[in-house]
């Protein structure tokens, strides 16, 4: 529509304009704002609403008053001068002060320079509390909304001009921001916190112990734990194990790694034979040390230590997302001369404790020779006890957890397996360990995307034979699989409540958070560089993202021209447009002061001899007064109009 | 393209750009938003950053068009007289299909607000001056000036064109009709009784309306003159006491006679101007530049 509507009432006045543009800001502060000072905010605006003088000094000073007391109430026993240095506790402070100052200033209703600057306060200090894809829509939202708002008042005119021109500037604006965006340097260094403490954030999920009793009902959840991008597809999820930590020790109702006081040989020179693959990943905030490899790492990454047990560890807890690239050796079993407290440690076991596996364990050692012969007799013993899969198992017997789980409640999940496995391996004479971690689920992969979540969090047993640890999935010894298991530990169960197509497009979803994630949320100095790398050794991307560069420019070419169109006060204007712009070009140009139909006749007059012209513009200058002047707009008219300049180019 | 990029060169050259308060704020919500971003790599601070600086960036080029396309002429504006304010017509024309915004005209400590001004199109703007004194004038350092569209900068385009005016003398002294009524049998028979109207003391004794006095008020009988004489003279040795009080008495007179389509003549120490033969122009341009 290139044409004015008749003038809608959309001139704001100032203070509406800055009460839209506080609105915006403070919508995502409101979530972090404490029930005082909601409070504080419901009375002011009130106030704004049923006073609308200008408020004395009386008032403003109550309402002072009011806030100070709501600052203080919100932040009573979180507070003191040393929790000045907990950053966002000093944030939380200066939104709370912020908002008192504008109030008062607001009710003053007089607008000021420090009223005008305010929102763009309120929007820098809300950037602090949020870091989502939520956030990031709304803060582009938000920045696009001021830069309507400030246009608008620059314009003195109604909202839809104003939009036209925030439009226009934003387009403008969009290549730099994005060329910015990807080139800017970024640092490489720790960052600064200007002397700021580090906020503390708890995750679930898995951490060094793994417990057999109630604690061990507790079911996982659904947050990602971390994100991982292979270079190619996604390997199968019978590769997909990441390590965390290593335990040794049989503490009857969980399990224990080697205690950090027993100094082992460290630093051995593993074989790794197998698939080599690199990856790279995010990990989220875990509150621990564990740098989660694929089996089997081939190096330390980031400033981790990569210890005897291929456990990678950070020196300080993990309390922002990191990003690492990894290399491991996709393989079941790896060569390791391990030293003999390990080997005491693995071979660890109270027969008293589990006499009826003991027995069990007994038979198979003296049945079978090697190691091997036994493990598989192990994993035939486990099937023919009938177990069951479930994430709800009874509770075990605490004092005899192996036995309570073979012999009596046959009922566990991956804890339980790889505990009584690992317990009756022992027995058998095959030191076994039992490595915790992540398995991830190739359900949650999409390409080369794969989304590792909490209820990933599994555990799994490795047995030491001919002088390799052999991995064993011994959750696979289930002959039952609960199908209503709540919330799935790995590939073993799916949901039955999704559907199919659902899961696929919150895959879908997912790989495309993952990817504004990772590109846009999280891109850092790395992968600014890892961007760079791939560019020089690919010149395809070049091209494409030179091509992709130039499309966006076209496209906010096309945005800003199509925005920019004059507006017309009549459709039939708009219509003669073309007509008039080709008499322009004809060097028939319109005199100052001259009506559509002085100029149409002058035209006419000076065109005598072309009689096809002459009826034609005669009849353009016929409908345009019939429409305009005497108000007869009718569908057939305005066609009417159109054929005839389309026409009037053809003659 | 090239032709959009050299017409641009040519506005830019056309316009200065000046610095605001606001263009400091930009440099410190820059500066601020850096180091919120250097804090902890937070994207979302350098996306606002990236935006914030690419508005500031392209709100120069904006403001450089809006402003650019528009050309200012002094137009005709009519007389001046001087001590007396008159109104300089400046004509802004917006030669761009689209409108220029926040535009304001700017004088000699006056300022004039044209706010939007639509797409090929003009508006006149009146620019109040008074001259000081008579004679040939000129009115210069006229600028349009507009902070669209952050006020991030105050972008000015001096309007090259110079008004060249005339002011006349001050209009000052004896009205018409006390000429007149001093030098009345010169110039006409008093015949029919016109009507009545407020004794100012320039009018003879014996046209006072006594009976009007009766009822207390001071009114005197005026006629209409039978015959009016061919011209009217005004002679400018008589006219006042110095050369400026005497120029500003014949103006007056000039501009009397105009009103009522007198004719008359003007005897200068040199000349003699007639309304029969020089326009009323002519003769107040030779008195303002006596």
């Amino acid at each position: 529509m290139r044409f004015s509507l008749p003038s809608l009432p959309t001139k704001l006045d100032d203070l509406v304009l800055l009460d839209l543009a506080y609105i915006v800001v403070l919508l995502p502060l409101i979530l972090m704002l404490k029930v005082p000072m909601i409070l504080f905010s419901i009375i002011v605006l009130s106030l704004l609403y049923f006073k609308r003088t200008p408020a004395g000094n009386g008032l403003i000073l109550f309402v002072f008053i009011l806030g100070v007391l709501s600052v203080y109430l919100s932040m009573y026993g979180a507070f003191s001068f040393r929790g000045l240095s907990r950053l966002k506790l000093f944030l939380e402070l200066l939104v709370y002060v912020l908002l008192v100052v504008v109030a008062m200033q607001r009710l003053t209703r007089k607008i000021n320079f420090y009223l005008l600057i305010s929102p763009f306060l309120f929007l820098a200090l809300s950037l602090f509390f949020y870091h989502s894809i939520v956030m990031l829509t709304y803060v582009i939202f938000e920045v696009f909304f001021l830069l309507w708002m400030i246009l608008t008042h620059r314009m003195q005119s109604d909202l839809v001009e104003s939009f036209r021109s925030a439009m226009v500037m934003f387009m403008y604006s969009l290549p730099w921001v994005v060329v910015l965006f990807i080139f800017f340097p970024r640092i490489s260094f720790e960052h600064a916190n200007y002397g700021f403490k580090g906020e503390t954030v708890q995750r679930m999920g898995h951490d060094g112990t793994m417990y057999l009793d109630n604690k061990a009902l507790l079911v996982p959840s659904n947050r990602i734990v971390m994100e991982v991008g292979f270079e190619k597809q996604v390997p199968p999820s019978h590769y997909l194990y990441f390590r965390g930590s290593i335990l040794y020790i049989d503490k009857k109702d969980h399990w224990e790694p080697i205690p950090p006081f027993v100094k082992r040989k460290n630093h051995v020179s593993y074989k790794k034979d197998g698939i080599k693959i690199a990856y790279k990943v995010t990990l989220y905030p875990t509150q621990k040390r564990w740098i989660y490899l694929l089996d089997i790492p081939q190096s330390p990454v980031k400033e981790s230590v990569l210890d005897r047990d291929l456990i990678s560890t950070v020196k300080h807890f993990i309390k922002e997302p990191i990003h690492y690239t990894a290399r491991s050796t996709l393989n079941s079993k790896f060569y390791d001369k391990v030293d003999r407290y390990t080997l005491k440690v693995s071979s660890r076991f109270d027969p008293k404790q589990n006499p009826k596996t003991y027995e069990e364990a007994l038979k198979i050692k003296n049945l079978y020779v090697s190691k091997k012969e036994r493990a598989k007799a192990i994993v035939t013993f486990f099937h023919t006890k009938s177990l069951t899969y479930t994430l709800k198992p009874e509770p075990l017997d605490i004092n005899h957890t192996t036995d309570s789980f073979l012999f009596d409640k046959k009922r566990g999940y991956c804890v339980h397996f790889a505990s009584s496995f690992t317990t009756m391996a022992r027995m058998a004479g095959i030191p076994a360990r039992i490595v915790t971690g992540y398995k991830g689920d190739s359900s949650n992969a999409l390409n080369n995307y794969l989304a590792v979540k909490e209820k990933d969090a599994h555990a799994w047993v490795e047995l030491y034979m001919n002088e390799h640890w052999v991995r064993y999935e011994t959750t696979s010894t289930a002959s039952h699989i609960e199908i209503n298991t709540v919330g799935s530990e790995n590939e073993q169960t799916n949901s039955p409540t999704q559907s199919p197509l659902a899961k696929k497009i919150n895959l879908y979803l997912m790989y495309a958070k993952y990817q504004v994630e990772t590109w846009i949320l999280y891109y850092s100095n790395i992968r600014q560089k890892q961007l760079l790398q791939y560019a020089k050794n690919n010149p395809r991307f070049i091209f494409i993202f030179v091509i992709s560069l130039i499309a966006l420019l076209i496209i906010t070419f096309l945005i800003i021209t199509y925005l920019k169109r004059p507006r017309y006060s009549s459709e039939a204007l708009s219509i003669l447009q073309p007509l008039l712009r080709s008499l322009k070009k004809k060097g028939f140009v319109r005199k100052k002061d001259e009506s559509l139909h002085q100029y149409f006749m002058r035209y006419i007059e000076d065109n005598q001899e072309k009689k096809d012209l002459r009826i034609h513009i005669k009849e353009i200058d016929k409908i345009y007064e019939l429409i305009v002047y005497r108000n007869l707009y009718t569908k057939e008219l305005v066609q009417r109009l159109k054929k005839l300049i389309k026409e009037f180019h053809k003659i | 393209m090239l032709k959009s990029l050299r017409t641009f060169i040519q506005i830019h050259k056309r316009i200065k750009q000046h610095a605001t308060v606001f263009s400091i704020v930009i440099v410190v919500m820059l500066f601020g938003l850096f180091l919120e971003a250097y804090m902890h790599d937070f994207n979302l601070v350098y996306i606002t950053l990236f935006f914030v600086f690419s508005f500031a960036f392209s709100a120069g080029p904006l403001g450089v068009l809006n402003l650019g396309h528009l050309k200012a002429t002094f137009v005709p504006s009519g007389r001046f007289f001087a001590g007396q304010e008159g109104n300089i017509l400046v004509e802004v024309t917006n030669i761009s299909t689209t409108p220029s915004w926040s535009v304001t005209l700017h004088a000699k400590g006056s300022s004039i607000e044209l706010a939007q001004l639509k797409g090929e199109s003009r508006a006149t703007l009146s620019l109040p001056f008074t001259p000081t004194k008579r004679g040939i004038f000129q009115y210069a350092e006229c600028y349009l000036e507009s902070k669209y569209p952050l006020s991030t900068a105050r972008l000015t385009l001096a309007i090259e064109d110079i008004y060249r005016g005339i002011a006349y003398p001050e209009p000052n002294g004896k009205s018409l009709e006390t000429f007149l009524n001093e030098t009345e049998t010169h110039y006409g028979e008093e015949k029919e009784f016109d009507g009545l109207r407020v004794y100012d003391g320039s009018q003879k004794l014996s046209h006072i309306h006594w009976a009007s006095v009766a009822k207390g008020e001071l009114l005197v009988k005026t006629f209409t003159k039978e015959m009016q004489t061919a011209d009217l003279v005004f002679d400018f040795y008589k006219a006042g006491s110095d050369d400026e009080a005497r120029l500003s008495q014949l103006c007056l007179w000039v501009l009397a006679c105009e009103k009522k389509h007198l004719p008359f003549s003007v005897k200068l120490p040199k000349v003699q101007l007639g309304s029969h033969k020089e326009s009323i122009d002519e003769i107040l341009t030779t008195l303002a530049t006596y």
